[in-house]
């Protein structure tokens, strides 16, 4: 018998691709998910590597769009960043940013180590209230469109599992472990508590 | 049985009538009413409202339905009954004095056939019990009643200790929480004490009078350190599972910030661990384990009582992979730094 609806967050540098991407199917799905960035700043890329885009993450979604068509429109048709740029106004007004973000979750999923390490170790210098615990996991994703889309749905198909365990927290550790094997991938897990 | 089955009516109450002309109390009894024939979804939904009405609103009107609420702890769904030990610990720290009431439905609630419903009140019990040694320490006549309450309440925090050996790992995880609060609780803050600032006013040993009538300092104290030594036999225990491996080193960082007079016990118990890695951990768990263990003993570092620890401390993080700088970088500067009181 599946409990309550899991409360997921998925967390990426910018909350623009990968967190978004994930965000996208964990909604469709059906569960209540936010995602976030860690980052200073939201970068996208620029027209060359050294020439970032950098946004705050004030700045929404469509803002970044007009600014981007504004300043190069085939470069950011071709590469993809306006058609991403668009999908996320979908689902949100704008990036934001994790460390910002005082609700509650179950289940946080971030996309590389060191976004992973940020997560753990914003929660950690929080101050404990409740001690209600949340399972942090890393699942490495490379920051391309078609990286992120295969991510995203691991990360939904790992969600789905975690969901529909009978004891999430007593089933956890070995679900990993299967899917470990099963993706030939690994995960970093750990247990913040708030 | 829930005694809003049976149809309730108005109880007389300070409030006056609302917008809508009915008075708050006339607002709960006909909640009440609604919730007691409505499936779960909703019920918890009126719970909430009748929870917001009764302990925030009015609270006058909290001893009148408190056995109307209590009575869902028989309810057939875990959502009603953790709702339930929810109610019980807003109510109680709206006014302990309640604690007299429901302490027993809170030691059922406890013992529940369900791990959710046990979570959940092991949570509770970590909010509740340092209200309640407060409560204890603050009153000036003792009777009877608030005694065997206390009793109580000591005897459950015996049990969550016991459930440190739960079959449930997450039982397990919200255990090591409840021990880390009562370690915390049941040693004295000192000079060099981190204290959180949401937690500056909570009770601790040091807070309790040496002639309390009911409170032996001296058998509280015996207890946190108790507490503690659980807390270590746990973590050397060889089959332990990466999660509550990474909880405790989590509740060790805690209570050597905040209780530097247990530093020496933690920095050795963090020793032994990285020598002796549970066997049963997997390739990626001893990563997340190792990492877990740097972040806190960063932290430790950070405290200015860290100081008789440093090569310790130091020589661990270099074996796990820290860079000099990064070690550097979390000495704390010399004007904070402090020797420990011996």
């Amino acid at each position: 018998m599946p409990s309550a609806p899991l409360r997921v967050a998925v967390v990426c540098s910018s909350n623009q691709n990968r967190s978004m991407e994930a965000h996208n199917i964990l909604s469709k799905r059906g569960f209540s998910v936010r995602s976030f960035g860690t980052g200073t700043h939201v970068k996208l890329p620029g027209p060359a590597p050294d020439k970032p885009n950098v946004y705050d993450f004030k700045t929404t979604y469509d803002q970044m769009y007009n600014d981007l068509l504004r300043k190069d429109k085939e470069l950011y048709t071709q590469n993809g960043i306006l058609h991403m740029l668009d999908r996320n106004k979908r689902i949100k007004p704008r990036p934001e940013r994790f460390q910002n973000c005082k609700d509650v979750f179950d289940l946080i999923l971030t996309c590389e180590e060191r976004v992973y390490d940020q997560v753990v170790e914003d929660l950690n210098s929080r101050e404990q209230e409740t001690c209600q615990p949340v399972h942090v996991i890393n699942v490495d994703i490379q920051d391309n469109h078609e990286e992120a889309t295969l991510g995203a749905f691991l990360i939904c198909e790992l969600c789905q599992c975690i969901q529909h365990t009978e004891d999430m927290e007593n089933e956890i550790d070995e679900l990993l472990q299967e899917f470990e094997e099963k993706s030939g991938r690994t995960f970093l897990h750990t247990v913040c508590f708030y | 049985m829930s005694g809003a089955q049976g149809g309730l009516s108005p109880r007389p109450s300070e409030e006056g009538p609302g917008s809508d002309g009915r008075s708050t109390s006339e607002r709960v009894v006909d909640l009440l009413n609604q919730a007691a024939l409505i499936g779960n979804e909703g019920k918890i939904t009126i719970l909430k409202q009748v929870q917001e009405l009764i302990i925030n609103k009015d609270p006058t009107l909290l001893d009148n339905f408190l056995d109307e609420i209590i009575a869902f702890q028989a309810d057939k769904s875990i959502e009603v009954r953790k709702f339930v030990v929810g109610f019980i610990e807003e109510a109680c720290k709206r006014d302990i004095e309640l604690l007299l009431k429901l302490v027993a439905n809170l030691n059922m609630l406890l013992k529940d056939e369900n791990v959710n419903v046990v979570k959940k009140a092991i949570l509770t019990m970590t909010q509740l019990y340092k209200v309640a040694l407060q409560w204890m320490v603050k009153s000036k006549v003792i009777s009877e009643l608030q005694e065997a309450c206390w009793e109580m309440m000591s005897s459950m925090a015996s049990d969550i200790i016991l459930l440190l050996d739960s079959d449930n790992d997450g039982i397990r995880t919200h255990a090591i929480k409840f021990v880390e609060g009562l370690i915390v609780t049941l040693s004295p803050r000192t000079a060099d004490s981190d204290v959180p600032k949401r937690h500056e006013n909570d009770v601790s040993l040091e807070r309790i009078p040496r002639d309390h009538p009911v409170i032996k300092y001296s058998v509280l104290w015996e207890e946190g350190k108790a507490a503690l030594e659980q807390l270590l036999k746990f973590m050397v225990h060889p089959a332990i599972s990466s999660i509550n491996l990474t909880a405790a080193l989590g509740s060790l960082a805690t209570i050597a910030r905040q209780r530097p007079m247990f530093m020496a016990e933690v920095i050795q118990a963090y020793e032994t661990l990285h020598a002796n890695l549970p066997p049963t951990l997997a390739k990626s768990q001893v990563s997340s384990v190792r990492k877990n263990l740097k972040l806190h003993l960063l932290s430790v570092l950070r405290h200015p009582s860290s100081g008789d620890f440093q090569p310790q401390i130091t020589t661990l993080l270099v074996d796990l992979g820290t860079p000099q700088a990064e070690i550097a970088r979390s000495m704390p500067s010399p004007r904070d730094a402090r020797k420990r009181p011996r």
